[in-house]
Formats: C-alpha cells, sequence, structure tokens
C-alpha cells in the first residue's frame, strides 16, 4: 500500500467555522473550498429543488459583488470554480493563483454572509428559468435521463430525505419565492454550518489568519434542533418499476439500500459492490457481459450518504436481442450466490487495489483534495480520513464483505427500475 | 464586510515541467515528467497513424482494435489479462482519432513496471480472440444507438456530416457506421493491428513521481516491444469541407422540450500562420463561461439556455470552431438569431479590457491545469499526436501573455466570415418556417 502524508490543521473560529488547512507548494495555486450543511434532504414539501435553485442565486451578487462578478472576477485572476448541490450538502469551490487567495476569501465571504442585500425577483426569475433549462437538458431531453429520479423514488418512501433529487420539480421551482430565498439563507447558511478548507501553497499559519479576517466577522446562526437519522433497513421484499419509452436499449437499473456512510460495514458493503459489478473484473461482468454476452455493459457503485440509508446501484444494459427479465434473473443468482460464497482472496485483493488507485487518482488534484477534505470534516468531524482510508479498506476481511453482502444485497432486497424500448408488451 | 477588497499581485513565475527525454533502439520516444507528490502514474503511448487509412468497408476497425487490445494475448485469456490488470491496481483503456491510437494507463507508482509489462504484451501479443471481437461490435453498435438517441451527440454526427465533403474520412464517425462495424471481426483486427502498430515513430508518456530507474524500468518492459518493420505515415492531410455547408440542418426529434443548437465553421490548427495562442483566448471570452459573451445575454439575461460552450477544436490540419448548447423549444429560433449575431458581431472586435480577462484567465489558470501527472500526460499525448512537444505548450503560455485586443480581433476575423454550418435537434414541425425565416441558408429535415 502507497503510504499517503497530507499536512492537515485545523481550527474552529468563534463564530462557529471549521476551517482546515493543508499546505502543498508544488505548484503556485490555492484551492479554496466550503461545504455548508444542506442539500436537498433538507428541503420542505412543495419546495424541491430549492437548494440547488438557492445555490445558483450565490453567483448573482452579494451586499459588495454584483451580478455575474464572483465568476467574472476569480476568472479573470485566473481562477477555476463552480458550485454544486447534493442532496447531504452544497459546495462551492474555486482554485486559483496564490495570490488571489485573499480576494476569495473576501467574495466568499461577502456572499455567504451578506447574500440577501443583493437578492432580486429579477435574478430569482433568470436563474429560475436557467435551472428549468438544466432539468431539461440533463432529465427530460436525454434518453434514461429521468431514471436515477425513479430510482430514489422507487427505493426511498414518500417523505423520506432521498426520496426525491436535487433538481426538483417544475411545480416547485415555479413555486419559489423571495421569501423562500431569505428564509433558506437565514436558516442554513452561516459559519457554525460551514466548513472551509485551504489546499495549496499557503502555509497554515497566513491561511488562518487569512479566513479569519474575512469570515470572523460572520455571525453564527441559530441552527434548527438536529433531528434524529431517518434510518431505513433494507428492502425486505423486491419492488419494481418499469417505464415504456423510446429508449435505444432496455436498461436496469437494480437499487439496494446500503448502511450510512461511516458505519462499521459501509466500507465493507462497498467492496462487495465493487467485486460484483464495478470492476472489469467483477462476477456480473464476467458472467453477463463476457461468457453470456446477454449485457453490453454492467456497471456498480455505493454512493456514501448521511442520514440514515446510503444507495448501492446498479445498472445493466441489455444486449440486442436479449431479454431483461432473464438478465434480471441470472443478476438476481449471482448476488444471492455471493452472499453465500464471499469473495475469493483474488477478488478481494483486486477490488482493493483498485480502490487504492482509485483513491489515490482523486487525491492527486488539489481541488479534489480539498473537497474530500470538507467532506469529511462536515460528516464524521474527521479532516485526516483522506488519509487513513485506504489503511480501513486494506483491513476489511473477505468475511466482512460477505456478511454485508448477505445483509444488504441480495435478490430479495432489491428494487428495480426497468426502463424499456416502447414496442415491447408492457407486463404491468 | 468591513474588510477592504483585497488587491491582487503579479503570479508567481511558472513554467510547464520539462521532460527528460529519449529514444530506444526500437525506435519508441520515451517523455518522463517528474512531478512530486503524485502516487499514481499516469502513462501514455501515443502511435500515430492516420485514421483515413482503415479500409473504407471496415471503418471501425481501428476504434476495435484500440478496444480489443487487451482482450487477450498468446499467454493470456480475455479474464486472465483483465485480472492481471485489475489485481496490479491498473486501469487501462485505448482510443483512436484521425491521427493514430492513443492507449491510457494509470496505475500506482511502487506497480509501474508491472503494468508496462501488461501493456506490452497488448501491443505486442494480442489476438484479437472473435467471441471478444463480436461482443465489442455488439457494444459499438449499442453506442451508436445511444449516440442517435442523445441530441448533443446527435448533433455532432449530423454537424461533420454537413460541413465536411461527404467523400471524406472526416465526414463519418472516428468509430464507424453501423454496416462497415458489424462486418469487422477479429481477422480484420489482427491485420489492421499487423500493418500500423510499431514502436518506431510512437511516444510513451509517464508522467508522476517517478522512480530513479524509471529507464531501466522502461527499457526492461516496453523496450521489447518492437511491432511490425517500416514506418507509417502520419495524418498530414487537409480535410475537405463541404462547399455547400453553409447552411441549417434540422434532426427531426419530435415533441422535444428543448433544441440542442450547433453552429461550426472551419478553424485553425495549432500550426495556423495566424498564430493558435489567440484561440484559447477567443474561445474564454466568446463561449467559456456565464459572462463570456454568448451566455451574458442567452443564459444571464434571457434564461434560455443553462449554458452554450464556444471552443476551437484544432485536427492535425485544418480544424472547427463550435458553439454549442441547448435552449428551451420554444425560444429556439429567437435563441439561434441571438447567437449568430453574438459570432458575428465578434467580428468588430475585442476591448483590452476583454483581452485582459481572456489573457489572465488562460495564462494564470495553467498552473492549476497541468498540476497533476493525469493532466500533464494528456497533454504531452496531445501534443505528441499533433507531431508536437510540450515546448509548444510552454511557448504558447508565452505568446498568450502577448496578445493584443488587434491580434485577437484578426484571429477571429480570420475564421468567421458570417457563414456557418448550423444543426439543431429538436421538433421539426416547430422550427422549421422560424429557421428559414432567419435567411441563414437553407434548411432541411433530416431522421434522427
Amino acid at each position: 500500500m502507497v503510504d499517503i502524508a497530507y499536512p492537515i490543521e485545523t481550527r474552529t473560529l468563534a463564530n462557529g467555522l471549521r476551517v482546515v488547512v493543508s499546505p502543498d507548494h508544488t505548484v503556485p495555486m490555492v484551492t479554496v473550498n466550503l461545504w455548508v450543511d444542506v442539500g436537498s434532504r433538507h428541503e420542505v414539501p412543495g419546495r424541491t429543488g430549492f437548494a440547488h435553485l438557492f445555490e445558483h442565486l450565490m453567483f448573482q451578487g452579494s451586499r459588495n459583488v454584483t451580478s455575474g462578478e464572483h465568476f467574472e472576477a476569480l476568472m479573470a485572476e485566473g481562477g477555476r470554480l463552480n458550485a454544486t448541490t447534493w442532496f447531504d450538502r452544497t459546495n462551492y469551490f474555486e482554485t486559483l493563483p496564490v495570490e488571489a487567495f485573499e480576494l476569495a476569501l473576501w467574495l466568499e465571504a461577502d456572499r455567504h454572509g451578506h447574500l440577501l442585500d443583493a437578492v432580486t425577483q429579477e435574478n430569482l426569475d433568470n436563474q429560475r428559468d436557467v435551472v428549468k433549462e438544466e432539468k431539461r437538458q440533463r432529465y427530460d431531453n436525454v434518453p434514461y435521463g429521468n431514471a436515477l429520479i425513479d430510482v430514489y423514488a422507487t427505493l426511498f418512501p414518500e417523505g423520506h430525505p432521498y426520496h426525491h433529487p436535487t433538481i426538483g420539480s417544475m411545480d416547485d421551482l415555479d413555486a419559489a419565492t423571495l421569501d423562500d430565498v431569505h428564509t433558506f439563507f437565514r436558516t442554513h447558511y452561516g459559519p457554525n454550518n460551514t466548513v472551509l478548507t485551504v489546499v495549496g501553497d499557503v502555509d497554515p499559519p497566513r491561511a488562518f489568519e487569512a479566513v479569519e479576517r474575512y469570515f470572523g466577522e460572520l455571525p453564527a446562526i441559530t441552527l434548527p434542533p438536529a433531528r434524529e437519522p431517518q434510518v431505513l433497513e433494507p428492502l425486505t421484499e423486491p419492488v419494481r418499476l418499469e417505464r415504456h419509452s423510446d429508449v435505444p436499449n432496455d436498461r436496469l437499473y437494480l437499487a439496494f439500500r446500503l448502511p450510512v456512510e461511516g458505519a462499521p460495514d459501509f466500507d465493507a458493503a462497498e467492496i462487495a459492490v465493487d467485486i460484483l459489478a464495478g470492476l472489469s473484473t467483477s462476477r456480473l461482468v464476467e458472467r453477463l457481459v463476457r461468457t453470456e454476452q446477454s449485457a453490453t455493459g454492467v456497471d456498480a457503485s455505493a454512493w456514501g450518504f448521511v442520514d440514515g440509508v446510503s444507495l448501492g446501484l446498479f445498472t445493466v444494459d441489455i444486449a440486442a436481442d436479449h431479454d431483461a427479465a432473464a438478465v434480471e434473473a441470472a443478476f438476481c443468482a449471482e448476488l444471492d450466490r455471493f452472499a453465500v460464497e464471499g469473495p475469493t482472496d483474488v477478488e478481494l485483493e483486486t477490488a482493493k487495489a483498485q480502490a487504492e488507485r482509485w483513491w489515490l487518482s482523486t487525491l492527486a488534484s488539489q481541488e479534489q483534495r480539498a473537497d474530500l477534505i470538507s467532506r469529511y470534516t462536515l460528516h464524521g468531524d474527521d479532516p485526516a480520513y483522506v488519509c487513513t482510508y485506504l489503511a480501513k479498506v486494506a483491513a476489511v476481511t473477505g468475511e466482512q464483505v460477505r456478511a454485508a453482502a448477505a445483509a444488504y444485497l441480495t435478490a430479495q432486497r432489491r428494487a428495480t427500475v426497468a426502463y424499456l424500448t416502447s414496442d415491447e408488451e408492457s407486463d404491468v | 464586510m468591513t474588510q477592504p477588497r483585497p488587491a491582487v499581485g503579479a503570479p508567481t513565475a511558472w513554467a510547464f515541467p520539462q521532460p527528460a527525454s529519449h529514444r530506444l533502439d526500437t525506435g519508441l520516444s520515451v517523455l518522463a515528467y517528474d512531478v512530486p507528490g503524485q502516487y499514481v502514474a499516469s502513462v501514455r503511448l501515443v502511435v500515430p497513424f492516420p485514421l483515413r487509412s482503415e479500409p473504407a468497408p471496415l471503418e471501425g476497425v481501428a476504434a476495435l482494435m484500440a478496444r480489443t487490445l487487451d482482450e487477450g494475448t498468446d499467454a493470456h485469456t480475455s479474464s486472465e489479462m483483465a485480472s492481471l490488470l485489475e489485481r496490479s491496481g491498473t486501469v487501462l483503456s485505448a482510443a483512436t482519432g484521425e491521427s493514430g491510437l492513443a492507449v491510457d494507463v494509470d496505475v500506482p507508482m511502487p506497480k509501474l513496471g508491472t503494468a508496462l509489462d501488461l501493456l506490452r504484451q497488448c501491443l505486442d501479443e494480442p489476438v484479437f480472440p472473435p467471441n471478444e471481437v463480436h461482443r465489442h461490435v455488439q457494444s459499438r453498435l449499442a453506442e451508436i444507438e445511444q449516440d442517435r438517441s442523445t441530441p448533443a451527440r446527435r448533433a455532432m454526427l449530423q454537424l461533420v456530416r454537413t460541413i465536411f465533403d461527404p467523400a471524406d474520412r472526416a465526414s463519418r464517425p472516428a468509430g464507424g457506421s453501423p454496416e462497415t462495424v458489424a462486418r469487422v471481426d477479429s481477422a480484420a483486427i489482427a491485420a489492421f493491428h499487423g500493418d500500423h502498430l510499431r514502436a518506431d515513430g510512437a511516444t510513451l508518456v509517464v508522467s508522476g513521481a517517478l522512480p530513479g530507474d524509471l529507464t531501466s524500468v522502461v527499457a526492461g518492459t516496453l523496450g521489447g516491444w518492437q511491432g511490425a518493420p517500416g514506418r507509417v505515415g502520419v495524418e498530414t492531410t487537409a480535410p475537405v469541407y463541404a462547399a455547400d455547408r453553409a447552411r441549417i440542418v434540422v434532426v427531426d426529434r419530435p415533441g422535444s422540450v428543448q433544441a440542442e443548437l450547433l453552429v461550426a465553421a472551419p478553424g485553425p490548427d495549432r500550426r495556423t500562420p495566424m498564430g493558435w495562442a489567440a484561440y484559447p483566448v477567443l474561445s474564454f471570452l466568446v463561449g467559456g463561461s456565464p459572462s463570456a459573451r454568448v451566455d451574458a445575454v442567452l443564459r444571464e439575461e434571457k434564461g434560455y439556455t443553462y449554458g452554450i460552450r464556444s471552443g476551437f477544436r484544432p485536427r492535425r490540419v485544418g480544424g472547427l470552431f463550435v458553439t454549442a448548447g441547448s435552449v428551451r423549444a420554444d425560444v429556439a429560433v429567437p435563441a439561434l438569431e441571438l447567437l449568430l449575431g453574438i459570432l458575428d458581431g465578434a467580428r468588430d472586435g475585442f476591448t483590452s479590457e476583454e483581452t485582459r480577462r481572456g489573457v489572465d484567465f488562460v495564462a494564470k489558470t495553467a498552473p492549476g491545469r497541468y498540476a497533476t501527472a493525469d493532466a500533464i500526460a494528456d497533454e504531452a499525448a496531445t501534443m505528441a499526436m499533433d507531431g508536437l512537444t510540450t515546448d509548444f505548450t510552454t511557448e504558447l503560455l508565452g505568446k498568450v501573455r502577448a496578445l493584443t485586443p488587434d491580434a485577437l480581433t484578426q484571429a477571429y476575423r480570420e475564421v468567421v466570415d458570417g457563414s456557418w454550418t448550423v444543426v439543431v435537434v429538436g421538433d421539426a414541425e416547430s422550427l422549421v418556417e422560424g429557421l428559414t425565416g432567419l435567411g441563414r441558408g437553407d434548411v432541411s429535415v433530416v431522421e434522427a
């Protein structure tokens, strides 16, 4: 195993902002990455998609910054930047020459502290339109575009935080008001609900001092009382949804409830997912793609979440002239066999070797390293997780993988979303 | 905010990393980029050959060769090879373009030798088992169907079909069409492999925190690969653009909730006498961000789109200037009219303020864009495929910093003369009348 050691220092400001600094002097650049503990899982009924729409408004100006200036000012200094919204968080990030480090902090502090001074109905309406085009482009106008939305709704019950997608619904986007923007900002955007990570060509004392200078004056907010996680046990009976539409080939999405990230058996479940279908030597690839050639592709990954459940997702593209139901039966048989047999030594070694390369490749860039540090600081309070993850993976045993597969990844525990070509007979 | 807005100082000097280079007896050039702190080796092998040397009835054979190189050798079955690669932490992929084959290998540095030896076996001893070839043919056919049904990809297929002369290889998909792909078998791939893959003229890039004995690791592994004797020519033929390319083609996708717009013109290559330096800056200023000229109007003012991007895409000779993105279906015609107006209007020139912003973006982002072993290897491989080295990249950054508003304007005018190839993927019935009314050339409709 490659021994990795990234230096990491942490500090919490008086207002609750958690700051992590990891110096890296290999190039004269710095990454500033913020994770705010708000995502689509915090949305209220009738306002799905709001966390993401709000994220767009963070680029439309704040107290001392005009609309669009955040992007423009940082790019003109050699910054590459963006923001994304997910179930469990919203992140904001830029990588730029170290000389522009304080400008980035100033711009971030202005919008994270003083957004509402600049929000207008015009900006809200404009970005609502932009987000609706994003939804049309990514979901509504492409084959299988709404499949993941179907997966969430099929696997997670109505009312659960992961039942609805981050993009939301058109009706809910239409319903969003300026009042919602104000309430959302006051409820979720505050230093004590945020992690700020700095990775790059800056020494920790200077970085802490600069973050303090720009963020120290932001007041803490009153956070809503923490609620219990909405724990979901694995399904006990299979559930399924079939869509008949104009797709190029039949595709199956097979989804499973996994334990939350950070739970003792999450890593074992993730390895089980890889051995079943995440690698080119995986069992399902070997059988369905190489041997039977009943599928043109099989893929899988484990998506770690924080609120009571995670997602294990498999996709199977059915080969022309093959029957989706038969392929699904073979899929189920392989899962149930694995839950009894567990992995071979070679399978376990292979999965760990691939996990190592994937993790090291991910950490290779300052941007992604900063994002992972923010992630594991916000969720798990473990900034050094980037350095310890591989040792945890190395320690997982074959029996732990088998046990996780038996607990979470059997045929009986699956939710199937089938996208079938429209000329087939419907059996629903 | 009580703190004043901080000033930004001049950036620290930086240059693209210099490789150590040597050439093996076999003719393979080796470029080694030592990048401290990068635990994963990024390996790229570039084997130049003109894609137009594929037999016409078998177009796609090069792509299928690339995809089946690791599907079994004299010594190992397909599954065994996959296991050898994955157990060592290696990931290997290969693809072809107009100028040749590119193989990507990533592996944790301690296993570099193992990965390079497996790569040697894939290059030197592949057997292209008929059963695996059959599988990849089926996959490629399925992929073609996916391309056909995905608006952005369908638009690109229609663009090359429209802007290049139908007799030119560039007018057809690099990976082949259904009829030609279906003809490809193991024997055809083996023949193509035998004729085209050789070390002489190829380039190996290795990037990362390199071991001290890299030269001997390479010699002891890939050094054993010679390939077929002789040399293969490289791509130097200019593509022929279609005489009737200035027109609008609608790809009918009834009921689409968006229209995919694609606007293009013939563009420069990296050797253009105008100097390539202006073009990355122009890409940024015209369509490279939400505040670039296109999205400042179509996204931030009108809300018609999630984003439209412009870019100059160089080929070995010639190239394309492409602007693409999707807009709400019911505003497709006014959106296209605005877009063409912005693209044409940029012929009037760029201000010094814009020039400064564009130059600073391209020049100052470079240290970050090329910070990882992966990005350095990609750039070196791109240059090698184009018959250049990363000296080009280094010199380019100097030339970018020296650009003036005049130079940008001249470079843009060299490409943009107001005649455009336009592809619109969307609901033809609701589009054709409005598109015809724009007076931007003949409007024809094709099936998706």
